[in-house]
């Protein structure tokens, strides 16, 4: 087999100075391992931060009308929203399609009022993925025969002074500016733990909330899909299928906020990684260095017999290859330990923030879960041999710059 | 000119050392014919050592021309002088300079796979292992073998290509008396088998009385050139 020479004297040169070999793929394997539970970590964050959105209320996708995300206007409507509903569920890669008609609503009990955000929901898409309301506090979530009730927040009830069986007032602004209201009896109180997310929590049933509004329309669908990882295709298929009355949003663009910490989580790990690697790199370089420069000799020689520049840079790049490859395969073995707990035990993100993790009205898992998958392998081996060939590019480089005559033993005589 | 192997005419050469300009060939002219056992004599500094640079494509001359199987080494690539070395040049170096993470067959082996020499090169390097009756070490690696061996392994990784001429430093120079003299009586009999061209620079007597041509050189010029046909197959015996 033709190159076979090659590869037996890339493979054994390893063995040449077992202190040298082992020093590289120490480094190796550190930096992968590193490099691989920081990104096994920030992949499970992702998870967590896609699926706490998701299941917040605020699902993975969303069909608004046109021009809502532009206008934040609430008067906007999806006019055709059965038709759009039917579409969105037919379409493949979706889970969960909720449609939801919402008002800014004020809400009072006898002498008590408070503002909030009123949700006309379809309670059987609701339970299917909105978290909050799987914290009921007292009573029960909305079914679909109810009407004329309300789910409401812990911090609402506290303010209106209500509790179960409760009527409250509401009242909203309809479509054509006129005040409307409507009496509402309380048969649930949501209790999310955290204040905020309580005091915008008024569901009530898409009818009733149709009724009070006067229109037949919704304001968006929210949907939950499947596979996040998956979100990005649905949102393109979406697209294609849906009239240009509807314009459909991800989740990075319902919450910009959550987006930009996203970006700037991936941003600080890829540093983090980034400087790793650098570390990594100059220190094998240095020990690829002192192996070429006690080489150089041999390598001069190999040219003098005919062997070609680029012949010696493939003889090195192997060289690299090999070392990266099992350094790689250690820092592999030695990430596997620490990504199994942080997979199987997790960060314990309630302990470290002192409570409820809550943030832009998104209620975060209490727990973070490193993402341990077979995409470790493939990104250790690119890993540690990116790393290696970079650390041998400038000692070959070096070695092919002497002066063949110069290092050869060819005395002057 | 028909049949010279090589032909150096008012080669110079000369070397920067730090300020200082240092003429190692001042105006050689030489020629190597087939089938020659050329000996290059002179005291250290004559420029025995730039002379087979020059010969082997490994340098280039500051002046004059050097024609290698007929072709102007000057106008020749880098590319195109280390194919030049690969097919039809052997090396010896006086340090052997053996690959040490490979067995004796697999540096004869290696210069055959550079050749582009596919299944057949593991047989064929132990046939020129065999030849030179070194079969017993084929499997050896350079530190498991003697500096005698390792030489007679180096003259079998240079003749593997059976190039028209072989280039050898010194060859004898780390050897004892009796292995010196295996060494030569092996390239004699590669001469004699193979019509293979040898060229050396040696300080050695007795390579100086194998050799069939004595070049001598001194301060970078040639100062005497013997040809002492049937001097080299006494020796031999």
């Amino acid at each position: 087999m033709s190159g076979s020479i090659v590869v037996r004297m890339a493979w054994r040169t390893l063995g040449r100075s077992v202190r040298r070999t082992t020093l590289s793929l120490l480094g190796l394997a550190t930096g992968c391992a590193v490099a691989l539970l920081a990104s096994a970590v920030v992949r499970g964050g992702m998870d967590l931060r896609v699926r706490a959105i998701a299941q917040s209320g605020f699902g993975h996708l969303r069909v608004a009308p046109a021009g809502w995300q532009a206008s934040q206007d609430r008067r906007l409507l999806l006019a055709r929203w059965r038709q759009t509903l039917a579409r969105v569920r037919a379409c493949g890669g979706v889970e969960v399609a909720a449609p939801h008609l919402r008002t800014s609503a004020l809400l009072a009990f006898g002498t008590k009022a408070a503002g909030t955000e009123l949700a006309g929901v379809d309670p059987e898409a609701e339970v299917g993925y909105n978290r909050l309301i799987r914290r009921m506090g007292a009573g029960r979530y909305l079914q679909p025969e109810d009407r004329g009730v309300a789910v409401i927040g812990r911090a609402i009830a506290r303010r209106l002074e209500v509790d179960l069986d409760d009527p409250v007032l509401v009242t909203v602004v309809d479509a054509t500016g006129q005040i409307r209201h409507g009496l509402l009896r309380v048969v649930g109180i949501v209790d999310t733990g955290t204040p905020e997310l309580d005091a915008s929590i008024c569901h009530v049933m898409l009818e009733d909330a149709r009724e009070l509004l006067g229109v037949e329309a919704a304001s968006e669908i929210t949907i939950v899909v499947p596979k996040a990882a998956e979100l990005d295709r649905v949102a393109r298929r979406l697209r294609a299928r849906l009239a240009e009355d509807c314009e459909v949003l991800t989740w990075r663009e319902i919450v910009p906020e959550q987006g930009d910490d996203a970006r700037s989580d991936r941003g600080f790990t890829n540093l983090l990684i980034g400087i790793v690697t650098v570390v990594v790199i100059l220190g094998v370089t240095s020990a690829q260095l002192t192996a070429m420069l006690e080489r150089r000799r041999e390598l001069a020689v190999l040219l003098a017999l005919g062997m070609r520049g680029w012949q010696v840079v493939r003889l090195v790049v192997l060289e690299a290859a090999i070392l990266g490859m099992v350094g790689a395969a250690a820092g592999l073995l030695v990430a596997a330990g620490p990504a199994y707990y942080l997979a199987t035990r997790g960060i314990d993100l309630a302990a470290l923030m002192g409570g409820e993790v809550a943030v832009s009205g998104v209620v975060f898992d209490a727990i973070l879960y490193a993402d341990m998958g077979w995409w470790m392998v493939p990104r250790g081996l690119l890993l540690g041999l990116v790393a290696a060939l970079a650390a041998s590019g400038y000692p070959v480089f070096y070695v092919l710059r002497t002066n063949l005559v110069a290092v050869l033993s060819l005395r002057e005589g | 000119m028909s049949g010279v192997l090589a032909s150096l005419r008012g080669v110079c050469k000369d070397f920067v050392v730090g300020k200082v300009t240092v003429q190692a060939l001042r105006g050689i002219d030489l020629e190597v014919q087939p089938g020659e056992f050329t000996a290059i004599v002179g005291p250290s500094g004559s420029g025995k050592t730039t002379l087979l640079n020059l010969i082997g494509a490994l340098d280039t001359a500051t002046a004059g021309q050097v024609l290698l199987f007929g072709q102007d080494l000057a106008r020749l690539s880098r590319g195109a002088r280390a194919e030049l070395r690969l097919r039809r040049l052997g090396f010896v170096f006086q340090a052997y300079n053996l690959v040490p993470v490979l067995t004796a067959r697999e540096n004869v082996e290696f210069v055959l796979e550079l050749q582009g020499v596919g299944r057949q090169r593991r047989q064929r390097a132990l046939e020129i292992l065999r030849e030179l009756s070194l079969a017993e070490v084929a499997d050896r690696r350079p530190r498991e073998m003697s500096g005698g061996q390792q030489q007679r392994v180096a003259v079998a990784r240079a003749v593997a290509s059976q190039p028209q001429l072989v280039l050898a430093d010194e060859p004898t120079a780390n050897l004892d008396s009796t292995n010196a003299r295996a060494l030569l009586r092996l390239m004699r009999s590669l001469r004699d088998a193979h019509g293979m061209t040898f060229v050396f620079s040696t300080h050695d007597p007795l390579v100086v009385e194998h050799a069939t041509r004595v070049v001598t050189l001194r301060d970078g010029l040639v100062v005497g050139d013997e040809t002492r046909e049937g001097a080299a197959s006494g020796a031999a015996r």
